[in-house]
């Protein structure tokens, strides 16, 4: 099989990164603002305030225009799997088709009927039938988000499929292993909760500016209380789940957990695993294999990634050795699958198993193979083929260091964060404390920036790989020329730059509008609590 | 009668959310951990609310 041109692969990976990257500024606060809506409509139906139900509307006004634009930004990306990864969706769309397909099914069927419902069911629905409304909206968009971290998880670490010679393809063989795969549920649950950190950052900072203001002060004091409460447990839980995801990188994606840490050399190099440090800061130089200017703190490493102190983890020098006798089975089975695609010989068949395991790693010799042809490789040349191969084993190690120090800083400015404006809120102190609600106000775009360095982290480090130890990203792509791949992703950039800009226009009219009265011509009647107290 | 149809309605819920436990808590643990840590975040929220509520009953009105 010819291999695509390097540069419509690179500007394939570039589209899709941008697309992806794009959609992703409006999907966290989807996850989570459903659920912070559902938290103040059941205060609401509890005690029967109407300043709950006009937060709900409020807030719910913002999220609406967010959901609306995210919606749009997202249909393009289930599109560009078959469009600009052909040769990905052929080889894994029997696993990958289906959570996509489900999620498609949750996104448009079940989350899109509910929130028309919670949007337009206000005087239709009962109190409690439009609240049960409001949490399966909030239960159908996370759901949307499990089916996509889903079928990431399998690029991650495959499960529940295995390839078939017959079809040349991964084929199904568990849809439990596929979503119950450890990888899908830390991803869900860590991609979720920040989600959750990120609706409640921008409720809270919102009602910061109004507290700052001296407008809208019952809604947005009530605001500021329920978001920073939603916000510090939220804050604390992805923490939590950015290191069980650190853990599973270390078991199952050792590449970039070595990438993560800028770790040239083993941990137990310098004589003791435990001592390695844990980089606080560094300048990683891809090419020489060693950092610059290193900053760490001793006898975190071993504990923080392996959760022991005496593990020796592997570093970047030693996984790229230990890649070259993986190419060199992988060029056997690559060479004995070809075999038995011809005619199906059972020693060929025989030969591909017993180096299956190791298939993806020959596809990394076929770029700097004679003419791409693995049957082209000979003793003589296979040595040089595989220190070429065994450097592409390792991801952009710069790019992956510093995503995930900016992710992870973040990560626990908010944690410091939320704790302040919780406890300042549940002093009733805030208004003593202007530089915080200010901070609060700047706050606002950071959780979303903190998942974008997330995603970056996550697939930079997933590098050379597609699917982690099958399919090299470089195999994946369709064979586009240059100038369809330029023409489009200009398109994009301009659509989706487009889209930005209007959702921006809108927060910024809404937010600045504050709540409006929505029945102002016919008040509504304050309705007794759900839980009313008996009357003496 | 309608007292015993809401019995027997939680109690219905209640063999479910154990159900739920059981082989979420065996097959996916952190799912298990989301449902639970949701529904943990929105009632502290919630409660968050209530409280402030019960302070500015009598409070200074300071926020």
């Amino acid at each position: 099989m010819p291999l695509i041109d390097p540069s419509v692969v690179d500007l394939s990976r570039l589209q899709f990164a941008l697309t992806a990257l794009y959609h992703f500024l409006f999907v966290p606060l989807t996850l989570g603002m459903t659920f912070l809506l559902a938290a103040m409509e059941t205060v609401y139906v509890i005690t029967g305030k109407q300043i709950y139900k006009d937060m709900t509307q409020f807030w719910g006004k913002l999220f609406a225009i967010n959901f609306a634009i995210g919606v749009a930004t997202g249909l393009t990306m289930e599109f560009e799997f078959g469009t600009n990864w052909s040769m990905y969706s052929h080889f894994v769309g029997d696993v990958f088709g289906t959570p996509l397909a489900i999620e498609g099914l949750m996104a448009f069927f079940m989350e899109s009927t509910f929130i028309g419902l919670m949007f337009f069911g206000w005087d239709r629905l009962s109190r409690p039938g439009h609240l049960a409304v409001t949490y399966l909206t909030a239960l159908g968009s996370n759901l949307s988000a499990l089916w996509i971290l889903v079928a990431n998880g399998f690029m991650q670490n495959p499960q529940g499929a295995s390839f078939n010679p017959d079809t040349m393809r991964m084929e199904f063989n568990s849809f439990l292993k596929l979503v119950f795969s450890e990888d899908a549920q830390a991803k869900f649950v860590h991609t979720s909760i920040a989600g959750f950190v990120t609706g409640a950052l921008f409720v809270m900072g919102i009602s910061a500016f109004y507290i700052l203001r001296k407008q809208h002060r019952e809604l947005a004091a009530r605001s500021f209380r329920m978001a920073a409460l939603f916000g510090i447990i939220s804050s604390l839980a992805v923490v939590t789940l950015g290191d069980a995801l650190g853990r599973l990188d270390y078991l199952v994606q050792p590449t970039k957990i070595a990438a993560i840490e800028g770790l040239w050399q083993d941990s137990a190099a310098n004589g003791s695993a435990a001592s390695a440090p844990w980089l606080l800061f560094a300048l990683p130089d891809q090419a020489k294999q060693t950092n610059y200017a290193e900053i760490g703190v001793p006898y975190v490493l071993d504990p923080l990634i392996a959760h022991s102190f005496n593990t020796n983890i592997p570093g970047l020098i030693s996984l790229e050795q230990q890649a070259g006798p993986r190419i060199a089975k992988g060029i056997v089975a690559l060479n004995a699958l070809q075999a038995y695609g011809k005619d199906h010989d059972a020693a060929a068949l025989a030969t591909f198993k017993a180096n299956e395991s190791d298939m993806g790693y020959g596809f990394l010799a076929q770029r700097y193979a004679p003419n791409q042809d693995l049957n082209l490789i000979t003793p003589a040349n296979q040595g040089a083929i595989i220190a070429q191969a065994e450097k592409d084993t390792i991801p952009n190690v710069p790019v992956t260091f510093w995503s995930f120090r900016i992710m992870m800083a973040l990560g626990f400015f908010f944690v410091g964060l939320f704790a302040f404006a919780a406890f300042y809120s549940l002093k009733n102190q805030l208004e003593r404390h202007p530089l915080l609600l200010k901070l609060c106000v700047w706050s606002i775009p950071l959780p979303i920036l903190a998942c974008e360095f997330g995603w970056i982290t996550a697939e930079a480090g997933r590098q050379p790989w597609s699917v982690y130890g099958y399919l090299p990203t470089f195999q994946a792509a369709s064979s586009h020329g240059l100038g369809y791949m330029v023409f489009s992703l200009i398109g994009f950039a301009l659509l989706y730059s487009a889209f930005i800009a209007a959702e921006l226009y809108l927060m910024f009219k809404f937010a600045r509008l504050g709540p409006q009265p929505h029945h102002a011509a016919a008040p509504e009647a304050t309705p007794a609590p759900m839980f009313a107290t008996p009357a003496e | 009668m309608g007292k015993l149809f809401t019995f027997v309605g939680l109690g219905v819920v209640l063999a479910l959310a154990l159900l739920l436990a059981v082989v979420a808590g065996d097959y996916g643990p952190w799912y298990f951990a989301w449902i639970v840590g949701t529904v943990m975040i929105v009632l502290i929220a919630g409660c968050g609310a209530v409280m402030y509520d019960a302070q500015h009953e009598n409070g200074t009105g300071e926020i």
